[in-house]
């Protein structure tokens, strides 16, 4: 039997037999579309997690800073480091500040000390801070060297006894500054007790502010913590002279989240791995029915000169065809849901990724076509012609 | 006329059966079926087999076209012994020597009159361009090309016979085994039928040998043996 025939043959019986066949490609179909989609956009889908689940809190924060001992006090980062830092692999953003504790202000005549902070604009998406109220602060703040602060929760609560406090005006060291947003308490810890105000407004107005001797970064991944954090004193010690560094990394909390990713993820190739399994089955049964319903027909096929290893080709090449098929569609819906998915949380996925996972998919369901479609085969093709013509 | 595998010619039988016997084997014991069959068939002849209902007919058929192993005795082909042939061998007989008409003349359901005639020339490894010719040369002989394209399950009784006739006879066989072929058919039809074996045994190197209840039919045949008891007589 031609190869060009047995291919016809096959893809004839399928068409013809559609109905029987619809649950078992539609399984391995999912199974196909499910793996491309979470290998292609695995790791966007990550990023997509650190940056909006706050569950991960500080995971994925790394803070770079000086021992706090007299011979590093006036040690300070330059913008340089900061950029070094962000063009490493695997981290999303960097940002510098200078803080002080010693803030103080005074309203309605009553004084408050509190701490706070200078910091860029980049410190929000890198710290995961967003406002309840008002905004934060700006790249423009920042060029302009505004008089804005944005306040912790608690601290507007204590400064003013209530939390809507965008527009009010508050004095620091004898200057005014307008409180233009007030951060939502998520995350926030100690620094719900905190003012921020622009990184360069903080150096040009506040007395005994601590020279930019601290950094966070945010990488991109829990996955990146453990790579990133050790380069950091190297790639920091490339551009400046940096003795008494210190790298502060939550690894309890990188543990933790990580322990939560392994078992989703186990969960989703379990799951993948469960709808390719039942799409074998699948195969399998749909193949033993489609023998035992078709056994005239091999008994027919046999008397007009069949071999064994033909009857045997033709209800393999149907078991391929049947899961090449469905993986093909599987496919296409993976493209599918890769780009969607990548349109919604706008990234780009790896090409190569992409195609290597269809390629994979498909010898996968050409592998499950052979292996669930063998027995079947074998079974039909050992029929003896008589008894197969005579069954009813 | 057989451009597929051209026959040798030969002045001896193209079917030499002696002593052939069979026995099916169920639970309960062996039922003998055929006791010592001799048969000689010569190539352009052709044969009636009548005889009662369960006297083994389709039997002697089935091991004749090697779809089911004699018991014992002898069973030549051209003058080689066929009955201890491997299984490949036998696909390869089955093939190029015999076309087989079955009793209930089964056709491939799902499938159209075509796919039908088309199956012995996929095996065969006919090219595929010089199948639609040949298919619709054997459908001719039976009246049937406007029927080329019908689903094979819409046909009546008798056209599917006619179309089993033609699929027997598309791979230009050299012996046609025939298992009552027109049985389903009325007179006229049964006649045209005879009429297209008889030309095509009148070119000389195609035998049949047709099971049949019809006396008619039987007249038409060159010779006519009667199974009973599991002996084969010629009447
Ligand atoms: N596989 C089998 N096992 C047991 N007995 C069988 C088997 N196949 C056929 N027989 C028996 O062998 C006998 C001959 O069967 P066969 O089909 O050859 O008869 P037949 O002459 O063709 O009859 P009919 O004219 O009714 O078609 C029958 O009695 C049948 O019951
Ligand atoms: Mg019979």
């Amino acid at each position: 039997m031609r190869f060009s025939d047995l291919i016809r043959v096959s893809i004839r019986q399928l068409v013809r037999h559609r109905r029987r066949y619809w649950g078992v490609m539609l399984a391995i179909a999912l199974g196909t579309a499910g793996f491309i989609t979470i290998i292609t956009m695995g790791r966007d889908l990550k990023q997509n997690f650190n940056r909006d689940l706050e569950l991960l809190g500080r995971a994925t924060l790394v803070k770079v800073y000086f021992e706090r001992l007299p011979a590093y006090f006036h040690q300070n980062f330059t913008s340089a480091t900061v950029q070094a830092l962000r063009k490493m692999q695997g981290v999303r953003d960097a940002s510098l500040a200078v803080c002080t504790y010693m803030a103080q202000s005074s309203n309605n005549g009553v004084a408050h000390n509190f701490s706070l902070f200078g910091v860029d604009n980049a410190f929000w998406d890198v710290c995961g801070f967003t406002t309840q109220d008002g905004r934060l602060t700006s790249l423009a703040d920042n060029d302009l060297r505004q008089r804005v602060v944005v306040l912790g929760p608690e601290l507007a609560q204590t400064l003013f006894g209530r939390k809507d406090v965008v527009g009010k005006k508050l004095e620091i060291q004898q200057d005014i500054y307008t409180v233009v947003g007030v951060l939502k308490n998520v995350g926030l810890g100690d620094l719900s007790h905190f003012a921020f105000m622009p990184f360069t407004t903080a150096q040009d107005r506040i007395l005994r502010i601590s020279p930019a001797n601290r950094i966070y970064l945010r990488t991109l991944t829990w996955d990146d913590v453990d790579k990133v954090a050790p380069l950091i004193p190297q790639v920091i010690q490339s551009v400046q002279y940096a003795p008494g560094l210190k790298v502060e990394v939550a690894w309890d909390q990188v543990k933790r989240v990580k322990a939560v990713a392994f078992w989703v993820q186990l969960f989703i190739y379990s799951s993948i791995v469960a709808t390719l399994i039942l799409g074998g089955v699948g195969i399998w049964t749909v193949m033993m029915a489609a023998v035992r319903t078709r056994t005239r027909e091999i008994g027919l096929k046999k008397a007009m000169g069949a071999e064994d290893q033909a009857i045997m080709a033709q209800f393999l090449a149907e078991a391929v065809c049947l899961s090449f098929t469905a993986s093909l569609a599987g496919s296409f819906v993976g493209l599918l849901t890769v780009e969607v998915t990548s349109h919604l949380i706008s990234s780009h996925p790896p090409q190569g990724l992409f195609l290597f996972c269809v390629i994979l998919g498909l010898v996968v369901a050409v592998g499950l076509g052979v292996a669930a479609g063998l027995y079947p085969s074998l079974q039909a093709s050992r029929m003896e012609v008589v008894s197969a013509i005579r069954y009813e | 006329m057989n451009e597929l595998y051209p026959h040798p010619r030969i002045n001896g039988p193209i079917i030499q059966v002696t002593r052939l016997s069979k026995h099916y084997s169920n639970g309960h014991g062996v039922i003998p079926v055929l006791r010592g069959v001799n048969l000689e068939i010569h190539p352009g002849e052709m044969v009636a087999v009548m005889g009662p209902s369960g006297s083994g007919k389709s039997t002697l058929l089935f091991i004749l076209g090697l779809l089911l192993p004699a018991s014992s005795g002898n069973y030549q082909f051209l003058g080689q012994d066929v009955l201890n042939l491997s299984r490949t061998d036998q696909a390869d007989f089955r093939r190029r020597r015999v076309g087989f008409v079955f009793q209930n003349c089964d056709l491939f359901e799902n499938s159209t009159v075509y796919e039908n005639l088309e199956f012995p020339l996929v095996y065969a490894q006919v090219e595929r361009h010089e199948r639609p010719a040949r298919i619709v040369a054997a459908l001719e002989r039976v009246n049937l090309a406007h029927r080329l394209r019908h689903p094979a399950n819409r046909l009546s009784g008798g056209e599917r016979q006619r179309v089993a006739v033609a699929r027997a006879l598309v791979n230009q066989p050299q012996v046609i085994l025939a298992d009552e072929p027109t049985g389903q058919l009325d007179r006229q039809n049964g006649h045209m039928i005879m009429e297209n074996f008889k030309q095509i045994m009148a070119q000389g190197d195609t035998s049949l040998v047709i099971v049949t209840h019809d006396t008619q039919v039987a007249e038409c045949c060159h010779r006519t043996f009667s199974l009973e008891d599991g002996v084969l007589y010629e009447s």
